[in-house]
């Protein structure tokens, strides 16, 4: 006869607890669905021979995530009129408890935002990641980077500095030269003939709400692509998924990843 | 198995307890506001009697009485079948109908759907784009005594165009008095007014030469600072542009000559009134022949052939 | 399945996309924790940073009068309130702009303006939205891509140039090259006489179109002055060729300087015949 010993007490302990994180997951999922949708994006495979390289993307979401709260705080504080911006920000930056640091961390911060969008776009240049079929989610990067910079723009005029406004002033009046429109883009940036007060909360808006808004919807849209198309391998894994040479042949010919011969021939013997 | 199987009991059918109930509640609530001392008194009375009616009807099983249920009954197919099915469905496109009501349906959803759209979207892009364009004030500035600005000396007039706007409406010009010049038979003032915004990306020009200290006119529109300067020419910081003493561009990316303003002489001072673009001036000072164009956008062509890309400029002062 | 006959290069593209989901689904590891600590690692890295960068920015920006005026490391906390009117102060723009920015100072014959400003940034944007449909090969490995990689160079070189030149982009404005004349006294041995003629070359924007002693800007190809008066052209012709230089150098795009006035001109003549080069 085989007598079994019950369970034991840390295993009873360590049962009621999954029990008990469950539970609120189990609750939230059979209403949402949503956990399980969490659960997909972290649990999925990625190729396993991906490249430290390949975090300049997620880095580049962090400094974006760095920026949108700094700039949430800051709005707190900051006035977008010409008498009050400037004296605003010296407020933020003197007086206000730990303002320097958020401030500082908001200009440096767009910086790095920009700095690390060139790279990963570079990164995915190098590896080839814009070709079949993430050719859309290409496009939706540049389209973040052009907005990215657009973000920097509008950014620079709000502390109403020297440094702030000619630099605004330049950069209207070069979408001024712009054939036919141009007059009229500037005009509209500038909400008037003059730079003026309309002008910086107009790009107060801009660089607050509009911009935010459509980044962080491109955003949404360049993550799922990612999910559903997949992360590239380094183009020069010895094992990178799914790739056939475009010099061997039929892709029928192949076995799933077989290992490629000593000159790229496929496993089969097959020549190069 | 009729329809009838399927039904649960229903509650007993409305009665007035509760209805006198709520009554009472909104008589009493209001009579506080009106008239605490006979209103409310009232309002309370009859939602304590109707509270007692209800009590004696939502009891009645309880104490034995028999209460009618009026089961709930339901039409068979009623909103169970897509609209163009069963009896009641919309009917298909006859033979030779040419308006079927699917097809009017549908265009009036997405018609309604565009209408909404044009609603909420018209008047908010008009908020955002036509204040740029609409509206525009030439402001007149008023520079001082011309007793004040010597003869043949150039000045750098620092002045604010709109008080309203203060600090951010400051603006610079070049000014020399030329003396007076001939026109017809009598003697007009001339000066020579040029404006600090390079034709290029509109940096701020400075003078070539040096500056002087800063005489300061009090005027309408705000304190005017005029210093004393002998220049050369004037340059521009940003991209290398170079202009002559009359404001024509001798170097760099400039696309025109610097913008000039318009001014008038009232009660002895020379008043400042709006801008024009030049695209070249021939001779110097009073005998300056100065080719006039509409006021346009740094970087724009006013003449030769680029200036096709510019045919419409928006509304100025 | 293929019909009969070669595959075409969208079914060669679709075939390859299907063997990399399988192999993935196959040999792929979870993306929590293998690739997502790399992804933490990376991000605390850039916050790290970001802070540092806001710290450092901080406490260079302070001392010595506590108020953030500082030419730190990293620049002052504050610049001068906006002023519209400002005749001294010499524009840029954010750093990551400095390409575009220099870019205007290349194209600066008036009819190339548009180039500058509207035309190579929309081509390039153009260019890199249509990548995924110039570039339609299979191809990923770095060493069968030739044209890419050689693309990717020149753009990173060009504007890794371009930033740098823009940063270094000066013009020599009056307010500042007049803080050289004394240096200018020393290196050529200036005598007295010459020395109001320089402090009024340094300040009547000569420097915005040729160089002396490495001051000035050589953008708009006007000669070197530092040695002219070793040329022994003689003060006459000095300022013969100030009062009018096309007419003794035709075709030149000097503009006149008889406004100056006749003793302003001696003193400049005097000053460039002194001007022998470097002793």
């Amino acid at each position: 006869m085989i007598t079994r010993r019950g369970p034991s007490k840390a295993q009873v302990r360590r049962e009621r607890m999954q029990a008990a994180v469950n539970f609120p997951l189990d609750w939230l999922e059979e209403r949402s669905g949503l956990v399980g949708g969490v659960k997909y994006f972290i649990f999925r495979k990625v190729p396993g021979d991906i490249n430290w390289m390949q975090t300049l993307g997620s880095a580049t979401l962090t400094a974006f995530v760095v920026q949108a709260v700094t700039g949430v705080i800051l709005a707190m504080y900051y006035q977008p009129t010409p008498a009050g911006a400037y004296s605003s920000i010296q407020n933020i930056t003197d007086h206000v408890t730990m303002g320097w640091l958020v401030r500082g961390m908001h200009k440096w911060g767009a910086s790095v935002f920009i700095i690390l969008m060139f790279l990963h776009m570079g990164r995915v240049f190098l590896f080839g990641a814009y070709k079949y079929p993430r050719e859309l989610n290409w496009i939706v990067g540049v389209l973040l980077l052009a907005m990215g910079m657009m973000e920097g723009f509008t950014g620079y005029l709000l502390p109403w500095d020297q440094t702030a406004y000619w630099a605004s002033v330049v950069g209207i009046n070069l979408n001024g030269t712009a054939p036919f429109l141009g007059p009229w883009l500037a005009q509209f940036l500038r909400s008037g003939q003059e730079i003026g007060a309309d002008t910086l909360t107009r790009f107060y808006s801009l660089h607050m709400l509009v911009l935010p808004g459509a980044i962080a919807g491109l955003i949404g849209l360049h993550l799922y692509l990612i999910i559903r198309l997949g992360v590239t391998s380094p183009p020069w894994s010895k094992e990178a998924a799914g790739e056939v040479r475009a010099d061997e042949g039929s892709p029928e010919l192949r076995s799933g990843l077989t290992r490629p011969g000593p000159r790229g021939g496929n496993g089969n013997g097959d020549a190069a | 198995m009729g329809p009838a199987e399927h039904d649960r009991p229903h509650l007993p059918a409305p009665t007035i307890g509760p209805v006198g109930f709520a009554v009472g509640v909104v008589v009493g609530l209001v009579g506080l506001i009106v008239n605490p001392l006979w209103i409310s008194t009232i309002g309370a009375a009859i939602a304590v009697i109707f509270l007692f009616v209800w009590a004696r009807e939502a009891t009645a099983e309880l104490r034995g009485r028999h209460v009618a249920a009026q089961p709930e009954v339901r039409e068979a197919g009623a909103g169970d079948a897509p609209a163009t099915a069963g009896e009641a469905a919309v009917p298909p496109a006859e033979h030779g109908e040419r308006f079927p009501r699917s097809k009017f349906l549908e265009a009036s959803t997405l018609g309604l759907g565009a209408v909404i759209g044009g609603v909420v979207t018209v008047p908010v892009a008009g908020f955002a784009i036509l204040p740029a364009f609409l509206g525009q004030r030439r402001h007149e500035v008023d520079l001082g005594p011309v007793g004040d600005l010597v003869q043949g000396q150039w000045y750098i007039a620092t002045f604010v165009t709109d008080p309203k706007e203060a600090v951010t409406s400051r603006r610079t010009a070049f000014v020399r008095n030329n003396g007076a010049v001939a026109s017809g038979s009598a003697q007009v003032p001339s000066f020579t007014i040029i404006s600090n915004r390079c034709a290029h990306l509109g940096c701020p020009v400075q003078a070539n030469g040096p500056m002087g200290k800063p005489k300061t006119e009090k005027t309408a529109n705000g304190p005017v600072q005029l210093y004393e300067t002998q220049p050369a020419g004037f340059g521009c910081p940003c991209h290398g542009g170079q202009y002559d003493n009359e404001g024509n561009r001798t170097a760099g990316p400039p696309v025109r000559g610097l913008d000039r303003y318009d001014f008038e002489i009232k009660n002895g001072r020379l008043i400042l009134l709006g801008m024009y673009s030049v695209s070249h001036v021939d001779g110097t000072g009073a005998q300056a022949k100065i080719h006039k164009y509409q006021l346009a956008g740094p970087g724009e062509h006013v003449v030769g052939i680029e200036q096709i890309f510019y045919p419409l400029q928006p509304p100025h002062h | 399945m293929a019909a009969a006959g070669k595959p075409t290069p969208i079914d060669e593209r679709r075939a390859q996309f299907r063997r990399y989901k399988e192999d993935v689904k196959k040999r792929g590891k979870p993306f929590y924790p293998y690739a997502m600590f790399h992804d933490t690692v990376m991000s605390l890295v850039v916050v790290v940073m970001i802070a540092g960068l806001a710290t450092i920015w901080k406490w260079t920006s302070f001392a010595p009068h506590h108020d953030g005026t500082h030419q730190g490391l990293l620049g002052p906390e504050y610049t001068a309130p906006a002023d519209p009117g400002t005749t001294s102060f010499v524009p840029r723009p954010d750093w990551y702009f400095y390409f575009l920015f220099y870019l205007l100072r290349i194209f600066k014959w008036p009819e190339t303006v548009f180039l500058g400003t509207v035309g190579v940034p929309n081509i390039c944007l153009v260019l890199l939205l249509a990548l995924p449909f110039i570039d339609v090969r299979r191809e990923r490995r770095l060493s069968r891509r030739p044209v890419a990689l050689v693309a990717m160079a020149l753009t990173i070189v060009s504007m890794a140039v371009l930033t740098w030149k823009g940063a270094t982009a000066k013009e020599a404005l009056a307010s500042e090259v007049i803080a050289e004349v004394p240096t200018w006294v020393k290196v050529e041995k200036l005598p007295p006489a010459a020395i109001p003629g320089a402090k009024l070359f340094a300040s009547a924007g000569c420097t915005a179109c040729h160089t002396y002693l490495g001051s000035g800007g050589a953008q708009l190809g006007a000669p070197d002055l530092t040695a002219i008066g070793a040329r022994h052209l003689g003060i006459d012709v000095q300022i013969k060729h100030l009062k009018c230089p096309s007419c003794v150098s035709p075709g030149s795009p000097m503009p006149k300087f008889d406004s100056l006035g006749d003793e302003r001109l001696r003193q400049l003549a005097v000053f460039l015949e002194a001007s022998k080069g470097k002793r």
